[in-house]
């Protein structure tokens, strides 16, 4: 009972200092936070897979001017994303839309890990 | 024309040599009599050394009667650069592939002379031959290094920029290829196992042993290619989930799966019949890696590209897989062990969740990969699929192989115990719980960093304790030779080492800080906490290049970020970043833009600074040299590998 | 359970030749990105230059009325050589039917220039930018870069990257609605 209890101990101080970790963590909804990951998003329009938010090139300059101006006028993340995806096509953003076609690339992870463990517990059990 | 024919004859002798050792080792199947092939082999080395031998020739000397001379070395290249060139580009990359394939295939003859008889390493050398003959044949058509230029041209075109800025050009694809070409022996071994029917005795250890080489490479590889990136690129990032990238990516995590899966055979004998399909799927992967590389269907700054190749080099996939899965529907289910996993949380049970997670994501990451071709021809419109995605993905997949890491060495084989588990665990979870009070008290306090953090003492706990444990063992002993042979020590090693790349991602990519600052000659200013002076200018100008450099100092270092134009009609003006580098930050410099109103550079030009002034960009990464030095350690511990002992050979 | 090895490689070769079979139909990529650009709407700057080959020189002007396709690229950029074959293609497909292709140099030396239209086979006429006045006006920073001019001689569509015969088509065919 003596090892029980240590753990239980440990236990208890990993929900303590979980929860000073979750009281603590930044949470920016600031302005600038949300620009810069916006940046992350949307592709720089003459690279082949660099964000604007680290190309240098002038057409990523002017997209993230454009970014930053949306921000600040109040629109939403995904306003922003939807009207540049209109100016330049669905392939400036970085990542498929969740909807349509592209949903498949978002349920795929799961679907692979879900067939691979039924597999596997199937195939692994002792006979 | 005496260069085309000198290299076309020595490729011939080398394709000559690939279909002898066919011939030969089939025949000596056949009539059950000792294969004479590494003969055979030789002769394709020979072959292959004289090609590479004439066309390096050519560079050295800039001979441009050759179009691949041409097109890829000037008369100012500079003697590495020239040397390298030999694979900057897509037909010359091959004969650095079929050097190493002939290379391997003497070397693997060479070692199991002594088996030369065994049907197993029969057949696998006829795998090994057939697949350096393929490439071969590649360059003897649609691919020809040794074209002939019919202009006479004076001057060449020089190679790439990017591939002349930075010496790792010499050793980042090398290692690359040794490590695709490497996992063709496991594959050629598999075919020989499935053939013969013998999937036990000492054959999947010496598979391991093979694996555990091109692994190591190919992670060197990898992790160089990434620093390489880093130190030319201009962003201070070092991976961009780029299909070419990917295409290393792919193979590599199928055989880390691979080297886990099997130990458990080596212990208990499971798994042989997926272990072999996972030495399968890593080759064909590396063979689809190619296609991607070579035949240009994915977009991607790496890519050499060309239209033919791409359908002979999905042809070589489809023949891999077809004959490996055939093989195996036709021979699987009788090999497989007669017993299975006695408890999901025993080692062997922890293993298998190890396989799920490297294949699911190894799935994943493909199926990202060739996603925009699909969407493509289903829906018309294109699509891009980049790091937000892959990311995304990526990072639980992290969080639960560094929690495997931390707990799977101290688990039993065959049963879970909980009390054993915990005792086992204690300091490093205490140990964890300290680090992230610590941190969290400092102000580190961003989720990824302290998850991060807290797995990686538990997964470094878990393998400095079996470390300790082996090498107290080998101490009492007094073997010496026993500590190298140990089971466990390379594989801990290299955990370790992966502790430390992955702390080094997460901090770096968390913490990064970019800005940019503009100086006056002479100014100085405080970025990040880090003191930035720019002193002056210095222009530069030789043979290969014109370039101006910024005398600028990073805490008292001095750096010369630039912007350089490679002279040559592939030359370019790219810029040339400067890097001031210690264990606990990475300050990253480069030449944005010029005040005034012109420039001899080929640097950006801001009309509304004062002249002699410059605008330069400035990322602070944190802890960014982990990475490295993570990727080394793992390279060490792959190399230590090599060496284990089978588990039933010693005293364990 | 007897027979699930059996089972999934079969199932692994179909699923991996119809992978191989549609990979295998893959034509190599170009693509280039829309952008905005501030001369979307306006007229057309002027271009009048003499021609890469020499003999005379081209004004785009006389092209009013015809769709013109403007493409700036340079003998050391790496994506004008994939685009260059497609340029070609389509410039020779429309030739007749009102779209016309005009290249410019951009920031190369002559040499280098008429080497790689000659190495290309380009098929359409390109014009040397001296100190790089045309670019200026189009504000071009980088090629290849490629302006679709409607038959008015408005600015329609402003592409950063390689292209592809295909997204011409595409392109003209919306300009020409």
């Amino acid at each position: 009972m003596k090892i029980a209890r240590s753990f239980a101990l440990w236990c208890v101080a990993l929900v303590v200092v979980g929860a000073f970790a979750f009281a603590l963590h930044p949470h920016s909804t600031s302005d600038n936070s949300r620009i810069a990951h916006l940046e992350t998003l949307v592709r720089c329009p003459a690279c082949d897979d660099l964000s604007v938010a680290v190309s240098n090139a002038t057409s990523a300059i002017a997209v993230r001017h454009e970014i930053a101006t949306k921000v600040h006028k109040g629109e939403s993340d995904d306003q922003i994303l939807t009207s540049i995806e209109s100016v330049y096509g669905t392939s400036i953003l970085l990542a498929p839309p969740t909807s349509g076609l592209g949903a498949l690339l978002w349920i795929a992870p799961v679907l692979v890990v879900l067939l691979l463990v039924v597999s596997a517990i199937r195939l692994a059990r002792r006979r | 024309m005496i260069l085309t024919w000198l290299g076309r004859v020595a490729l011939y002798v080398c394709f000559v040599g690939a279909v002898g050792g066919i011939i030969e080792q089939a025949r000596a199947l056949r009539h059950k009599r000792e294969s004479r092939a590494r003969w055979w082999a030789l002769v394709a080395v020979v072959g292959i050394v004289g090609a590479i031998g004439v066309m390096e020739f050519a560079l050295i000397t800039h001979n441009f009667s050759l179009a691949y001379v041409a097109e890829n070395n000037a008369t100012f290249t500079p003697l590495l650069y020239s040397i390298t060139g030999l694979w900057s580009a897509l037909e010359g990359s091959l004969m650095l592939w079929v050097l190493l394939q002939s290379a391997i295939t003497l070397g693997v003859l060479l070692y199991y002379r002594r088996d030369r008889s065994d049907a197993v390493v029969g057949w696998a050398t006829i795998v090994l031959f057939a697949i350096g003959a393929f490439f071969t044949l590649l360059m003897m058509g649609p691919a020809d290094p040794f074209l002939h230029n019919a202009a006479h041209v004076l001057q060449g075109a020089g190679p790439n920029a990017l591939l002349q800025d930075n010496p790792l050009v010499a050793v980042h694809p090398p290692l690359l290829y040794l490590g695709f070409v490497g996992f063709s022996v496991p594959f050629a071994f598999a075919i020989g196992m499935l053939i013969t029917g013998r999937v036990q005795d000492r054959w999947p250890l010496e598979q391991r042993r093979w694996t555990v080489l091109a692994w190591g490479s190919l992670s060197l590889g990898i992790v160089l290619g990434a620093w390489w990136s880093y130190q030319v690129l201009g962003w201070g990032g070092f991976w961009g989930w780029d299909p070419v990238e990917n295409s290393a990516l792919l193979p590599w995590l199928t055989a880390t799966a691979y080297i886990h899966s099997v130990i458990v055979q080596d212990r208990r004998g499971l798994f042989r019949v997926w272990n072999l399909s996972l030495a399968i799927a890593t080759f064909a992967l590396t063979v689809l890696g190619t296609f991607f590389t070579r035949s240009g269907v994915l977009v991607s700054v790496h890519a050499f590209s060309s239209s033919t190749l791409g359908p002979l080099l999905i042809g070589l996939f489809f023949v891999v897989v077809l004959l490996g899965a055939g093989l195996l529907a036709w021979r699987g289910d009788r090999l497989r062990a007669p017993v299975g996993v006695d408890h999901p949380l025993s080692r062997e049970g922890l293993f298998v969740a190890n396989n799920i997670l490297f294949v699911g994501f190894a799935i994943v990451v493909l199926l990202g990969t060739v996603f925009p071709l699909l969407y493509q021809a289903i829906n018309g419109t294109q699509v891009t699929v980049g790091t937000p995605y892959f990311a995304s993905v990526a990072a639980p997949v992290s969080v639960l192989l560094l929690l495997l890491m931390a707990i799977a060495p101290l688990v039993s084989w065959r049963s879970a115990n909980a009390r054993v588990l915990w005792d086992r665990m204690r300091v490093s979870a205490w140990s964890a719980l300290v680090v992230v009070a610590v941190l969290l008290s400092v102000g580190v306090r961003r989720p990824a960093e302290v998850v991060a953090v807290f797995l990686s003492v538990l997964a470094a706990g878990a393998a400095l304790r079996t470390l300790r444990g082996a090498l107290v063992t080998a101490i009492r002993r007094g073997s010496w030779r026993g500590v190298v042979r140990s089971p466990t020590i390379g594989g801990m090693i290299v955990h370790v080492g992966v502790v430390i790349l992955a702390l080094g991602i997460v901090t770096s990519t968390t913490y990064v800080k970019r800005s940019e600052v503009t100086l006056a000659s002479g100014q100085s200013t405080v970025v990040d906490g880090q003191l930035v002076k720019f002193t002056g200018f210095h222009n530069v100008k030789d043979a290969l290049r014109t370039a101006t450099q910024l005398k600028v100092s990073v805490d008292g270092h001095q750096l010369r970020p630039a912007v350089t134009t490679y002279n040559g009609r592939n030359g370019q003006t790219v810029g040339t970043p400067a890097i001031d580098s210690n264990l606990l930050r990475d300050v990253y410099v480069t030449f944005e833009a010029v005040g005034g109103n012109g420039s001899t550079s080929g640097a950006q030009v801001r009309n509304d600074l004062p002249r002699g002034s410059v605008v330069l960009g400035v990322t602070v990464e944190p802890l960014l040299a982990w990475l490295w030095l993570g990727g080394l350690i793992i390279g060490f511990g792959s190399a230590l590998s090599f060496f284990r002992r089978r588990y039933d050979e010693g005293t364990t | 359970m007897k027979r699930s090895v059996m089972a999934i490689s079969l199932a692994a070769i179909v699923v991996v030749a119809a992978l191989s079979l549609f990979l295998a139909m893959r034509h190599p990529i170009t693509n280039a990105t829309e952008t905005q650009s501030p001369l979307l709407g306006k007229m057309a700057p002027a271009i009048s230059a003499p021609l890469l080959g020499g003999g005379g020189t081209l004004n785009i002007k006389k092209d009013l009325g015809r769709v013109v396709v403007v493409n700036f690229w340079a003998s050391w950029c790496g994506p004008c050589k994939t685009e260059a074959p497609e340029l070609s293609t389509f410039a020779w497909q429309e030739r007749n039917r009102g779209v016309d292709v005009v290249g410019v140099v951009f920031d190369d030396p002559l040499g280098a220039a008429q080497a790689f239209a000659a190495r290309y086979g380009s098929l359409y006429p390109s014009v040397v930018d001296a100190d790089g006045v045309i670019a200026n006006r189009y504000g071009v920073l980088s090629p290849p870069t490629t302006f679709i001019i409607n038959a008015k001689g408005i600015v329609a569509a402003t592409l950063i990257g390689p292209i592809s015969a295909r997204q011409l088509e595409q392109a003209v065919a919306r300009v020409k609605l």
